[in-house]
C-alpha cells in the first residue's frame, strides 16, 4: 500500500477535502485535528517539516504544513483555513515540532495569526524595524 | 548567580553579515543561548507577487550571492509542479551542472571561511584559491562569476558549447588534484583536528527535531538529500553517493563538506560528457501557467532550499513562499551551542554555513512614503545600542 493511502485510511475521519497531484497531498484539515496530524506526519511516519506558508483566500486565512517524507520524496501539506480574518486564530505545532517555531512566529507577524500554545510568539523579522509594522502582508488584495 | 552575557553581533568583525546572539555564560561555558535576527530587510516574498513568473526567477536569484542558482531552480521547479511539466534531456544535464558548480565554489568558499574563523589562514587562502577554477567556468558557461541567469520555466536560457567541453573537464581534472591534496592535508593536520574535533555536536534526534537540512543533519547521522529523495532534473540519471558523517560536530561538518565536491566534481564530469554528446533543445515554450499550486525545491548547497507558488492562472504568482536552508539551520545552535567552551562557539555558529540574507527573505516596508535614505540611521542605531546597553546593564 503506498503511503499516501495508507495515511489516508487512517486519517480518513479528520481531512476535510484533499487533492492528489504528482507526489504532493494537500489537504484541509479543521483546527482542532491539526496537532493529531502533525504528530502523526512527524513521529509516527518520520515526515520532516520544511516550512508553511500563510496566505490570504476569498475563505479567510489559510495556513499549510509543508511535510516531506524524504525517504519517498513525497509532500504531505495539511491546511487549516481560518474564517474569522479579523480575530485568526490556531493550534500551534511547536510543542511538536521544534521546527516550527520561527516559522510560526513569522507567520504570527506578518498575518496576524495567533498560534494558541506557541512558548515565544515574538516577532522574528520586524522586531527591529525602525517602523511599527503590523500585519505587513495581510490586506494587499481586494478579497483580503 | 548573576547571570553573565557575551553579545556577538549585530556587527560582528568575524562574520560577514548583519546577526545578534546572546551568549549566556557561566564562566567559560555557555549554558544558553538567544537568537536574534531581523536586522536585514528585504522584501523578495512580497516583490515576488508583484513581478511575472520570468521575472521572479530572476529576483529569486539575487536572494544570495553563493546559492544564486538554487532559489532559481527551486523556483522554476515549483512553477513546473503546478502543471507537471517536463523539461529538456539537454537542459536537464546543464540545471545539474550549474547547480553542482555551485555546491562546489560554495562549500570551498565555506572551508576557506572557517580556516579564517579559527585563525587558520592557509586553508583560507588554499580553499578560496582553488575556487577560483571553478568561478572560471562558470564564466565560460554563462557569461558571469555570479548570478548566472541560466535558469527558465521549461529549460534553461543558453546552453553549453560542446566545443569547450573538454577546456571545462580540463579544469574539473585539475581542481580534484588540488582537493584530493587539500583533502589529505585536512585530514591528517593535527591542528584542525584538535581544533575541530568533538566541538559544536548537533546529535542526530537534535536535527531531527529541529527539522535540520543539508550538511548540518547528513553530519549528525540524517541520510536526507533532496537530490536522492526526489531527483530531478538529471539527478536520476547520474551515478553520485549521498555522504553522511555520524559524530555532528564541526570536523565531521568540514570532512562531509570536502568530500561531497568530490561527488559534485563525479556529477559534472557525467553530465559534462552527456552535453557533448546529446542534441536537442535547451527550452520548451511555455505559454501560459495553470491556477494551482507548486512546490519546489533543490538541494543547495546549505541544505534544501524551498518555493511554494500559488497561481490563479494570470502571468504572475499570487502567493510565492521562499524558506533557505539557513532558516532551519541556524535555530539548531540552541542544541549545538550549550555546554561548550566560548572560544568554540563562533566556529560552531559558523559551521552550518549560515546566511542571513537568504533568511531574511520577506520582510517588506509598508509606508510607501518612507524614504530609508532619509530615516537617521545612525541616530536610530545609537539609540538601539544605548537601549541594549540598559537592558545588559554594561
Amino acid at each position: 500500500m503506498h503511503n499516501y493511502e495508507e495515511f489516508l485510511s487512517l486519517m480518513d475521519n479528520k481531512i476535510i477535502r484533499k487533492t492528489l497531484k504528482h507526489k504532493r497531498l494537500y489537504f484541509e484539515v479543521d483546527n482542532k485535528d491539526i496537532l493529531e496530524v502533525a504528530e502523526h506526519l512527524f513521529k509516527k511516519m518520520g515526515c520532516r517539516l520544511s516550512t508553511a506558508t500563510a496566505q490570504e483566500s476569498y475563505r479567510g486565512l489559510d495556513v499549510a504544513y509543508h511535510f516531506s517524507l524524504d525517504k519517498t520524496g513525497d509532500y504531505y501539506c495539511p491546511r487549516v483555513i481560518m474564517t474569522d480574518k479579523q480575530n485568526p486564530r490556531m493550534n500551534s505545532i511547536t510543542p511538536i515540532i521544534k521546527g516550527a517555531e520561527w516559522i510560526e512566529r513569522e507567520m504570527a507577524e506578518m498575518f496576524g495569526i495567533v498560534f494558541e500554545g506557541h512558548p515565544n510568539l515574538e516577532p522574528l523579522l520586524t522586531g527591529n524595524h525602525p517602523e511599527n509594522l503590523t500585519q505587513p502582508l495581510r490586506h494587499r488584495r481586494k478579497n483580503g | 548567580m548573576d547571570k553573565n552575557v557575551i553579545p556577538v553581533g549585530p556587527f560582528h568583525p568575524l562574520l560577514e553579515e548583519a546577526e545578534y546572539f546572546t551568549l549566556q555564560v557561566d564562566g567559560e561555558t555557555v549554558v544558553d543561548i538567544d537568537l536574534e535576527i531581523g536586522w536585514m530587510h528585504r522584501g523578495h516574498e512580497f516583490i515576488s507577487e508583484t513581478k511575472t513568473f520570468t521575472q521572479s526567477i530572476y529576483l529569486v536569484e539575487r536572494i544570495c550571492g553563493i546559492c544564486s542558482t538554487s532559489h532559481p531552480i527551486a523556483c522554476v521547479h515549483a512553477i513546473e509542479d503546478i502543471d507537471n511539466l517536463e523539461i529538456p534531456l539537454r537542459a536537464k544535464y546543464i540545471r545539474t551542472l550549474v547547480g553542482e558548480l555551485e555546491r562546489i565554489h560554495s562549500h570551498l568558499l565555506w572551508i576557506g571561511l572557517a580556516g579564517h574563523f579559527i585563525g587558520y589562514d592557509t586553508v583560507w587562502m588554499w580553499a578560496w584559491k582553488y575556487r577560483e577554477p571553478i568561478l572560471q567556468m562558470f564564466e565560460i558557461i554563462s557569461g558571469n562569476r555570479n548570478h548566472y541567469g541560466m535558469m527558465r520555466v521549461g529549460g534553461v536560457a543558453k546552453d553549453v558549447d560542446p566545443a569547450k567541453v573538454k577546456s571545462l573537464l580540463d579544469i574539473l581534472d585539475e581542481v580534484q588534484k588540488k582537493l584530493e591534496m587539500l583533502a589529505k592535508a585536512a585530514k591528517d593536520d593535527p591542528v584542525l583536528k584538535s581544533r575541530l574535533k568533538g566541538v559544536g555536536v548537533l546529535s542526530k534526534q537534535a536535527a531531527i527535531d529541529y527539522c535540520a537540512v543539508g550538511p548540518t543533519s547528513r553530519a549528525s547521522g540524517v541520510p536526507a538529500d533532496v537530490r536522492k529523495d526526489e531527483p530531478t532534473d538529471a539527478y536520476g540519471l547520474v551515478d553520485f553517493d549521498v555522504i553522511v558523517t555520524q559524530n555532528g560536530d564541526v570536523y565531521d561538518k568540514l570532512v562531509l563538506r570536502i568530500l561531497e565536491t568530490f561527488e559534485s566534481i563525479k556529477i559534472c564530469k557525467q553530465c559534462l560528457e552527456k552535453i557533448a554528446t546529446i542534441n536537442g533543445p535547451i527550452l520548451n515554450n511555455v505559454k501560459e501557467i495553470s491556477p494551482g499550486e507548486g512546490i519546489g525545491r533543490y538541494e543547495a548547497p546549505r541544505g534544501e532550499v524551498f518555493h511554494y507558488i500559488h497561481s490563479d492562472g494570470t502571468n504572475r504568482p499570487i502567493r510565492h513562499k521562499v524558506r533557505a536552508p539557513s532558516y532551519v539551520n541556524i535555530p539548531t545552535f540552541k542544541a549545538s551551542c550549550k555546554g561548550i567552551p566560548v572560544a568554540d562557539a563562533l566556529i560552531t555558529l559558523a559551521a552550518v554555513d549560515p546566511c542571513y540574507c537568504c533568511t531574511e527573505r520577506s520582510m517588506k516596508i509598508v509606508d510607501k512614503n518612507l524614504d530609508p535614505f532619509k530615516v537617521d540611521l545612525m541616530k536610530l542605531s545609537r539609540e538601539k545600542t544605548d537601549e541594549m546597553r540598559r537592558e545588559m546593564k554594561c
